[in-house]
């Protein structure tokens, strides 16, 4: 049995008083004629400082004055600290100013690595999730459930007498009770259910809400980690689409603005870099001979933003203004030759009596320009063959007679010589490249103004194209967060809801495609086998696709062939290039000015500008037709539903290539490619079909199948022209009926569906494809393979095989965490209904 | 009434059981700040943190105090970082192959980084610590056990006693002085400690009372070295993060094996963590792309390199400077002085 121990401390400290008997001690008397009121009167006593704590009631209202307040005292705290003065609490409130500080540290770091505007902004909403989630679990987890509960404010704060500001609760062990009027805490007793009529039911009280306190902070101790960066990741989870949102509205705006106010805003790239570097140049070069070297270098100088095909008439332009027909011998060129002959000569195996022999000397050469009367003469580049001949017929001379004289081990090939010398490129002839470089013209000051001249247009008009790429990118870029990416991913959500995948759809088909495209399938087909359905899915498409229009205006960009073919993108690029081409034609540039517009007015194809409005148009023109192609794809499903013996493509097939041709079109239309079409539908087929010209049957949006791939013998049947023009026709040609007209009017699709139609016929339907050379619908045409890519447009079950995948991605990441999330709130709250359990003492209602 | 607690070592709150439980130190005893104190003290408190304290807290015992609590607070560190990774790479593995790899990618550098925050943070405190203690003599984070005794739990409770681990200067405005004077029952001069970093600190040898002389710098050197700490700690943690999402990290994932008994594949994987590591952090310093972009890692490095220096030199040098009055100018022998 163990001791009880407060009570041998008693018994001891009993024993102890009674010590004075055996060691006596002088016991002092009180002082005679002692009154307690003069000596506080004279103020004997020292008397205790009157208490100037306060508890703490935070609330929205005075948050902000309060957090005013808390930085003020950071600011005291740093202060102090940075002398060496700082107490604990303010050490403490240093620490979570570190904290922040490294926060900032953090974001402020990934933001510069981060590519886009949404993906920078959300470091900091990441960062202010962390500090908040921080905040709000313990208040939402914590605080509020036990407020409700058991009505105990268990984070309640208060201030001290020296303004410092702490949790009430923090050591259990020093709890400022005073702090608690009477009525405050009875008030609270009466919500714990404690006994009115106890005996110190105040301390009894006190017990119970320190028991609480104590419980519901371990409690967050124990629950924060988990919950912190849940809570911070659902809340990132959350803000990221209002971000997006917003700031796609932020860039539309900005793109719109800059392309209205191009010459304002293309002072933002107006930095004269050419010019400068052209001015650099001149400082260095002016006055000098023109060299291939220097007209390289101003040829990369000016080509400064400028792509390669465009540099190479630059580089002809620049080519032509120091072009010089007159060429100056001098000493130099002399010395140049003889350098370039030591050169050639040297370390392949020729004796030193031949090389002092044969190979010319400065003076050699010198001599043989003097005796042809060319030193310091002006020549031109005609003469240069008659140099070359002369000068290398005398170094022959001089070898033929070497190998006259010299023992017969020494002698040389004279035709290798010959063929040493003469068998080099321009570049690295030994007396070519000399004599190119001997151009008697200087860079003068003529030069040097035109050079200026260009590099201030060439300037300009760089300024002006960032501004037409930025308009461009922002609108409808190959990146992530341009308005045509945003709205692709939000039109991604939309499809999956409006053909009614649900999350075990999603589960199901995100691995296998082919499980996906059964799924689709029998999605459309479930969709248009009634009326109301169909018009139903076919309206909020339309609708979702035209909504595209409203972020991008077809009268500021538009596909090619979509529409407005003269947007105003391709006005003011039109405008920025025509500008430009002309000045630049004007300053003598006129490759680079054909480079730019074309030879002629009108002449787009090739040109930098047809590249620049072919960037934009071609972006929208593969969105478009994906997007239109899902239109006509469930139009298609619908006409067979509704009536598919009526349709004028299938009337006379028999029944099994009717029943073959629907198959192939639903085949096509949902997962065809662009090599599909260009290989005219490989499908395999019964080469003998029964002779049954019956109507084919369909319920619920399927074919009943009699005959379709039943057949033992199947095979793809390249001769039968008329299977592909029926499929096509079938496809892209069956009259659209009423109502869904209707619809497509309203949602202003009704033209576009029909272009797009139109273009699928004439462009895809008129492509030649030489193992089936009459499977032509429309007549033969020459349209680029790009542009037959982009009307293709992304295969329908693509595009929902990606969706899916996206869509189960966040939908796994979600679930799994808010479902986390919420079980550990409830747990978090369902354990503070046993907190505050106690035994009441045996003293209480006697 | 309740009759205040004493104990001048005559009664002895424990129960003759010895063989029950034997406590590691029977009074506050100051400890040696080496790694093998620090690596048993932070064993002792995790365990504590994870065991005994959560079960006396959410019972709500009348024996939970203030250290327990802030003990518990490593409980949500290792918690809330674990969780991170998680949130980061937990559902990757349900993604379909390709955007697995890439979800794994920036999840293995994120995780990474919470490692690295946490490394740097407590590394980085020795960055104070160290120069601190050479230039004064004064070890900021020297620790001594603490022996608590505490309420019974109930009438027949006699384990009223535990150990608790506190630094002797953790509180500025009331640090441990006791405890750093020396035994003179060991031959220890009373104040050898002080001594010594008297003459550190250049206030001179034999003083008579050098306690008293060093007692103010010291809290002084305390305050500021906190201060440093509780502002480069957390830089220098940014910089790990900064240093796990760099590029050539991408490498190290790809051969990554935490299978220790592999030998061949875990020294690829070490290996590959000190290249990459190297690599990472020229890649960090160097940047990439231009302006604020290319020197946003140099700017976050020099911010935490600054702030360990700045801090460093203004705990040793003194804010106060020694009034140039005597106490001779201050109390004239010849006037009378009332003192209250």
């Amino acid at each position: 049995m163990g001791i009880n121990l407060v009570q041998s401390y008693i018994n001891s400290h009993t024993q102890q008083k009674k010590q004075p008997a055996q060691t006596p001690q002088t016991v002092q008397k009180p002082a005679p004629h002692f009154d307690i009121q003069s000596q506080l009167d004279n103020r004997v006593f020292i008397k205790p400082l009157k208490a100037k704590g306060r508890l703490l009631n935070g609330n929205i209202f005075n948050a902000p004055a309060i957090m005013l307040k808390d930085t003020l005292y950071d600011i005291k705290a740093l202060k102090h600290a940075l002398k060496g003065d700082a107490n604990d609490h303010e050490l403490g409130k240093l620490n979570d100013v570190g904290l922040k500080i490294g926060g900032l540290g953090i974001a402020g770091y990934l933001f510069t690595k981060r590519p886009t505007s949404m993906t920078k902004g959300m470091e900091f909403v990441g960062l202010g999730s962390f500090l908040a989630s921080m905040a709000i679990w313990p208040k939402l987890a914590i605080q509020l459930p036990a407020y409700l509960i058991h009505g105990v404010n268990v984070q309640k704060e208060y201030e001290d007498s020296f303004g410092r500001k702490k949790p009430f609760y923090q050591d259990p062990q020093f709890i400022p009770w005073d702090l608690y009027t009477e009525e405050e805490i009875y008030k609270i007793g009466d919500r714990l259910g404690v006994d009115k009529n106890i005996q110190n039911r105040r301390e009894l009280i006190q017990e119970k809400m320190k028991k609480i306190a104590v419980q519901n902070n371990t409690l967050w101790m124990l629950t924060a980690g988990f919950a912190t960066p849940v809570m911070s990741a659902l809340i990132c989870n959350k803000t990221e689409p209002w971000l997006t949102k917003y700031f796609n509205e932020r860039q539309n705006k900005k793109a719109d603005y800059i392309l209205n106010n191009i010459d304002k805003y293309s002072k933002k790239y107006q930095n004269n870099s050419i010019k400068n570097n052209i001015d650099k140049i001149i400082a260095l070069q002016k006055d000098k001979p023109v060299t291939p070297e220097l007209v390289e270098t101003i040829t990369d100088t000016l080509s400064e933003g400028i792509d390669l095909v465009t540099k190479e008439s630059l580089r002809a332009d620049v080519r032509n203004l120091f072009e010089n027909k007159t060429f100056n011998i001098t000493q130099n060129t002399a010395q140049t030759i003889a350098d370039n002959f030591k050169e050639l000569f040297s370390n392949r195996g020729f004796s030193e009596e031949f090389i002092s022999t044969v190979v010319p000397e400065q003076s050699d050469i010198t001599r043989f320009f003097n005796s042809k009367n060319l030193l310091n003469q002006n020549i031109e580049k005609a003469d240069f063959a008659g140099i070359v001949k002369d000068l290398t017929l005398s170094i022959m001379k001089k070898v033929q007679r070497f190998n006259e004289t010299a023992p017969e081990n020494l002698r040389e090939d004279a035709s290798y010589v010959r063929d040493l010398i003469l068998n080099n490129s321009k570049k690295n002839h030994p007396i070519l490249s000399a004599l190119n470089n001997s151009q008697s013209r200087t860079f003068d000051t003529t030069l040097q103004a035109k050079l200026r001249n260009i590099a201030n247009i060439l300037d300009g008009f760089k300024a002006r194209n960032y501004v037409l790429d930025e308009y461009a990118i922002i609108k409808t870029g190959s990146a992530p967060e341009t308005v045509t990416a945003n709205y692709w991913n939000a039109a991604k959500k939309e499809m999956l809801k409006l053909f009614g995948f649900t999350s075990k759809d999603i589960e199901k088909a995100r691995i296998d495609r082919s499980v996906l495209d059964t799924m689709l399938r029998d999605k459309i087909e479930k969709i248009v086998s009634n009326k109301s359905s169909y018009e139903k899915v076919l309206d909020a498409l339309t609708k979702l696709i035209s909504e595209l229009h409203n972020d991008i205006k077809p009268s500021d960009m538009a596909a090619i062939y979509g529409g407005n073919e003269n947007s105003a993108y391709e006005k003011m690029v039109d405008t920025v290039f025509d500008n430009y081409s002309t000045s630049l034609s004007d300053a003598g540039f006129t490759n680079v000015s054909k480079a730019l517009t074309g030879a002629h007015p009108g002449d787009n194809v090739g040109t930098y500008k047809n590249i620049q409005k072919a960037f934009v148009s071609e972006k929208l023109l593969g969105i478009e037709s994906s997007l239109h192609r899902m239109v006509n794809n469930l139009i298609y499903y619908r006409q067979i539903a509704a009536d598919a013996n009526s349709i004028p493509a299938l009337r006379a097939h028999s029944r099994e290539a009717k029943e073959e041709l629907i198959e192939l079109c639903k085949i096509i239309t949902l997962q065809g490619h662009s090599s599909d079409y260009a290989t005219k539908f490989y499908q395999k087929r019964n080469p003998h079909p029964a002779e049954d010209y019956g109507k084919v049957e369909v319920a619920d949006g399927k074919v009943k199948n009699k005959y379709f791939g039943k057949s033992a013998e199947m095979a793809d049947i390249p001769v039968d022209k008329n299977f592909y023009n029926d499929a096509m026709r079938l496809m892209y040609e069956t009259d659209i009926d009423k109502d869904t007209m209707q619809i497509l009017e309203k949602n202003l699709m009704k033209d576009k569906i029909i272009r797009y139609r139109t273009l699928m016929l004439e462009k895809i339907g008129g492509e030649y494809y030489f193992p089936k050379p009459r499977h032509l619908i429309r007549s033969r045409n020459n349209t680029p393979s790009d542009i037959k890519f982009l009307l293709t447009g992304m295969a329908t079950n693509d595009y929902f095989f990606n969706a899916i995948q996206e869509s189960f991605n966040s939908n796994k990441w979600l679930k799994t965490f808010a479902g986390f999330g919420a079980g550990l709130l409830g747990v978090t709250v369902l354990a503070q209904f046993f907190f505050g359990k106690m035994k009441n003492p045996e003293k209480a209602g006697k | 009434m309740i009759l205040p607690v004493k104990n001048d070592n005559i009664i002895n709150f424990r129960a003759e059981v010895p063989d029950k439980k034997e406590l590691k130190y029977n009074h506050d005893t100051l400890l040696n700040n080496n790694l093998l104190t620090r690596t048993l003290i932070g064993m002792d408190k995790f365990t504590n943190a994870i065991t005994v304290y959560p079960a006396k807290g959410l019972k709500g015992s009348k024996n939970a105090n203030f250290y327990e609590f802030l003990t518990m607070g490593t409980v949500p560190y290792l918690v809330g970082s674990a969780m991170l990774m998680t949130v980061f790479n937990g559902t990757s593995k349900f993604y379909a192959p390709f955007q697995k790899l890439m979800a794994r990618k920036n999840g293995n550098k994120l995780a990474m980084g919470v490692l690295f925050y946490g490394l740097m943070k407590n590394i980085s405190k020795s960055f104070i610590n160290t120069p601190i203690k050479a230039l004064t003599g004064i070890d900021t984070e020297r620790p001594y056990a603490k022996v608590i005794y505490e309420l019974p739990d109930h009438k027949d409770d006699t384990d009223i006693t535990s150990i608790e681990y506190h630094k002797v200067f953790e509180s500025v405005e009331f640090p441990r002085w006791d405890l750093l004077y020396g035994d003179e029952a060991k031959g220890e001069k009373r104040n050898y400690r002080y001594d010594k970093i008297a003459k550190k600190l250049g206030m001179g040898e034999n003083l008579n009372d050098s306690d008293q002389e060093v007692k103010p710098r010291i809290k002084e050197i305390v305050v500021k070295s906190n201060l440093a700490k509780n502002i480069s700690s957390y830089l220098w943690a940014a910089s790990g993060v900064a240093l796990a999402v760099q590029k050539p990290w991408e490498n190290f994932f790809e051969v990554m094996t935490f299978k220790f008994w592999k030998g061949k594949e875990f020294t690829k994987t070490i290996t590959s963590f000190g290249k990459n590591f190297v690599k990472s952090a020229k890649a960090l310093y160097n940047g990439e792309g231009k302006g604020l972009q290319k020197h946003a890692g140099k700017i976050l490095l020099g911010a935490a390199a600054f702030s360990t220096i700045f801090g460093v030199i203004n705990s040793v040098s003194s804010s106060h400077k020694p009034s140039e009055k005597t106490a001779s100018d201050v109390i004239d022998k010849n006037n009378r002085y009332e003192v209250n």
